[in-house]
């Protein structure tokens, strides 16, 4: 009995010792490079959005996989919100996807922490064209001269419009039109259609940037916020009173109506948000929707520029020109162009410009309002976005929503802001 | 893994068997005890008895074998000590460290002292994230204990289909805490959903819950309470235990059904009462899941930190804001007040836990 345990342990070591090592070795294994034997190279290719646009974007990629046999394309994406911070803890640990998509916001802050591949190197080496962009797009990515990323297609905030019920109110928005004349419509709408006429457009940071330029100023300099907190006291009081007369939606309703737009909740008949997400209010909505201006204040300026999304690379990956070859595929080859539409925004570069034409409203409507954009010669430089404008920009959403469902006082919500701002834009 | 701990390197030295007679309320007690560490002996008499066996086996070199068997059971326990170290001890020093650090997991941490605790305490939103928090622990642990005895004395009755019932009661507890349950959750309480058409019929026009920030928290509590299953069941394992001879000489004695529970039924499940009390108390300090997807639409944990529970805001300085040093001093904060709950709720069970002679 004795000896026969003794064996039956040390068996039990050897055997434990034998999986202990089979466990190090599979882990060892795990390691593996993104390069194989064969000169075939693996990149990670990451981006936020719907299934819809994982859908295109996948057909994008196995056109690229079938014209460069050797450079295999890894996909992951998720929901807005969830990309940054799947993104933030691999870029932290330094294994960030060697090409993902990217915004403004993020540039300065990603720069900072060492994690953009400044794209320079390889255009010069023609590995990525520079040329072919529309108006002046390819300006857009840099950052104190490095080229940090490569716009895919440009936006601009817009006022989308229920048209239906604009009509039957008898308002019809014009270039030019002013703040006041603007709030007219809304009271206008909310008396006669017994509906809001705003969704709710003082939450929004970028359409504050607008109004904030529209008087000289902006949302950020360089290094900070670039207004004061009796400016966003003015602009939020005058917002609370909107919610309380009723031509702001009741905020109460329009978080329940989420994900759902205020205004294919039939809450509210406009708001303002980027033009290219109009694509989906034609599908969730039952009514018609189209792009209006942007007020003014002097009957002129409407403050707009136009931003896009972009590809940025990883400093760290391992294959930069590959990478290059990626994003050049992505923003010049026009079949690409056909199958995004106009996804991600009116596509950068003439050749796809031209090899997309829009044949469904939506997408007329959305290259119409671009093209006055760019023909009226309004458009301005983009506000810059300094390290910390992500955080920021969700707190100004955040205690935008609190002021307006009464939780907190203006001025509390705006002392607020500004420390919340100080704190995201420090770091 | 407790009880491994304990008698392996006893092995040998200590032949006696543990003086640990088994009593009617043993199965209660047992949970306990594993919660309160481990000085006391615990009631494993079949161990104890091998033991002893072993002890008297010896033979030569009783001091090598003990330690070849010590070697043999770290050996057995060592996928779970290198679990702890890696995934718990580890981690913990670490976040222990980063707690006094600026930390943003980019750069090296650069140490602080204490300024990430003065941020903290002087943070409004922080205070919001406590207050959410406490009100949540104070109104759903109390409810769901309250259904959860309920519940286990009406099927501690015999009647036919008490094993469907209990576990129909007991589903809940299995899939409450999933993402799917928390959107439906979010749905039923939305405007014009049931839970307000609930209401009109009722004759109030309150609006859905979820648009609410003052009242989106008792969806949360309602979501709590509603997966009362687990504490349930210990109750009814407790209520089990109740001799019925108890009930009987009460009866005898003219005790009406109100006098037996208070009298009889509270002080001998008091053990079993203690434990959940203690058990969901912990558990709805720690409540994430729910609260933010039920919350967040837009802002994280909304609207207006309606349903910013203080691990959310943990999350959000951790993950959204890159704050890891403040979210890790947060996390300590969390650790301590718990603490601090539970010696209190051990301090004050000798005023109330009913502990029968010998099983303590």
């Amino acid at each position: 009995m004795r000896t026969h345990g003794t064996v039956d342990r040390r068996n039990l070591l050897k055997f434990a010792g034998g999986s202990l090592a089979a466990l190090g070795l599979t882990a060892a294994g795990c390691g593996t490079g993104s390069g194989s034997g064969d000169g075939t190279v693996t990149l990670r290719y990451a981006w936020w959005g719907s299934d819809d646009r994982a859908k295109r974007i996948n057909q994008t990629i196995a056109l690229f996989e079938e014209k460069h046999p050797k450079i295999k394309i890894k996909t992951d994406f998720q929901p807005y919100a969830d990309f940054w911070k799947k993104f933030n803890t691999q870029a932290s640990a330094g294994n960030a996807p060697d090409v993902f998509q990217n915004a403004i916001g993020f540039l300065r802050k990603y720069d900072a922490k060492n994690v953009l591949l400044d794209l320079r190197e390889q255009a010069g080496q023609g590995n990525l064209r520079l040329d072919g962009f529309r108006a002046g797009l390819e300006k857009f990515g840099e950052v104190d001269g490095k080229l940090l990323g490569i716009p895919v297609g440009s936006n601009s905030m817009a006022l989308v419009v229920d048209q239906a019920v604009f009509g039957k109110a008898g308002v019809a928005p014009r270039a030019g039109w002013t703040w006041d004349e603007y709030h007219a419509a809304l009271a206008k709408i909310r008396d006669t259609q017994g509906r809001a006429g705003d969704a709710g457009l003082y939450g929004i940071m970028y359409l504050y940037d607008l109004y904030l330029r529209q008087q000289g100023k902006a949302f950020f300099t360089t290094a900070g916020l670039g207004f004061t907190e009796a400016d966003l006291t003015d602009w939020w009081t005058r917002a609370h009173q909107g919610v309380q007369s009723g031509v702001y939606a009741d905020p109460k309703r329009t978080i329940q109506a989420k994900p759902k737009s205020a205004v294919t909740a039939e809450l509210a008949a406009c708001e303002f948000t980027w033009d290219n997400f109009t694509v989906r209010y034609a599908s969730e909505g039952k009514s018609r929707y189209g792009l209006a201006p942007i007020p003014t204040t002097d009957g002129r300026r409407t403050g707009q520029y136009l931003g896009s999304l972009m590809l940025s690379g990883s400093r760290r990956t391992k294959h930069p020109e590959e990478v290059a070859r990626f994003i050049d595929f992505m923003v010049h080859d026009p079949e690409v162009g056909k199958i995004m539409g106009y996804d991600r925004g009116v596509p950068a570069t003439t050749a796809q410009y031209e090899a997309y034409v829009p044949s469904d409203p939506v997408g007329r409507q959305i290259a119409a309002y671009e093209k006055q954009l760019v023909e009226s010669r309004l458009l301005e430089p983009i506000t810059p976005h300094p390290a910390g404008a992500d955080v920021t920009e969700a707190a100004f959403l955040r205690l935008g929503e609190e002021m307006s469902l009464g939780t907190r006082p203006v001025p509390d919500a705006v002392k607020q802001f500004f420390t919340e701002a100080k704190t995201a834009l420090s770091s | 893994m407790d009880a491994a701990v304990t008698s392996v390197p006893n092995a040998g030295s200590n032949p006696a068997p543990h003086p640990a007679p088994a009593t009617p309320a043993e199965p209660a007690t047992a949970p306990m005890d594993a919660g309160s560490g481990g000085g006391r002996p615990r009631p494993t008499p079949g161990g104890a008895g091998r033991k002893g066996r072993r002890g008297r086996q010896g033979g030569a070199g009783p001091r090598g074998r003990a330690r070849r068997e010590n070697l043999a059971g770290y050996l057995f326990m060592s996928p779970w000590i290198a679990g702890f170290l890696l995934l718990t001890a580890g981690p913990m020093v670490a976040s222990l460290y980063f707690a006094f650090t600026d930390y943003n997991l980019f750069d090296a941490p650069r140490w602080i002292g204490f300024d990430n605790f003065t941020e903290m305490f002087g943070d409004p939103r922080w205070r919001t994230s406590v207050e959410v928090t406490s009100w949540y622990v104070v109104i759903g642990t109390p409810l769901k204990l309250a259904a959860a005895l309920g519940v286990a004395l009406l099927l501690n009755q015999s009647r036919r289909g008490q094993g469907f019932y209990r576990a129909a009661f007991y589903a809940p507890s299995l899939v409450g805490a999933s993402v799917s349950v928390a959107i439906v959750w979010r749905a039923l309480f939305s405007d014009g959903a049931a839970v307000d058409r609930g209401q009109q019929f009722l004759g109030m026009e309150a609006g859905g819950w979820i648009g609410d920030p003052d009242r989106i928290i008792y969806s949360l509590v309602a979501l709590t309470v509603w997966q009362f299953g687990a504490p349930m069941v210990i109750f009814l394992a407790g209520l089990k235990q109740v001799p019925r001879e108890l009930y009987e000489a009460a009866e005898v004695d003219g005790a009406g059904p109100w006098r037996r529970f208070w009298s009889i039924t509270l002080p001998m499940i008091s053990p079993v009462l203690f434990f959940n009390v203690l058990l969901e108390t912990i558990h709805s300090f720690q409540i994430f899941g729910s609260a933010y997807i039920i919350g967040s639409q837009g802002n994280a944990c909304g609207p207006a930190d309606g349903t910013l529970v203080y691990t959310c805001y943990l999350y959000i300085q951790g993950f959204e804001n890159s704050r890891m040093g403040l979210a890790s001093a947060m996390a300590w904060m969390l650790l301590l007040a718990v603490a601090l709950v539970t010696a209190f709720l051990f301090w004050s069970q000798r005023r109330w836990v009913h502990y029968e002679e010998g099983a303590r």
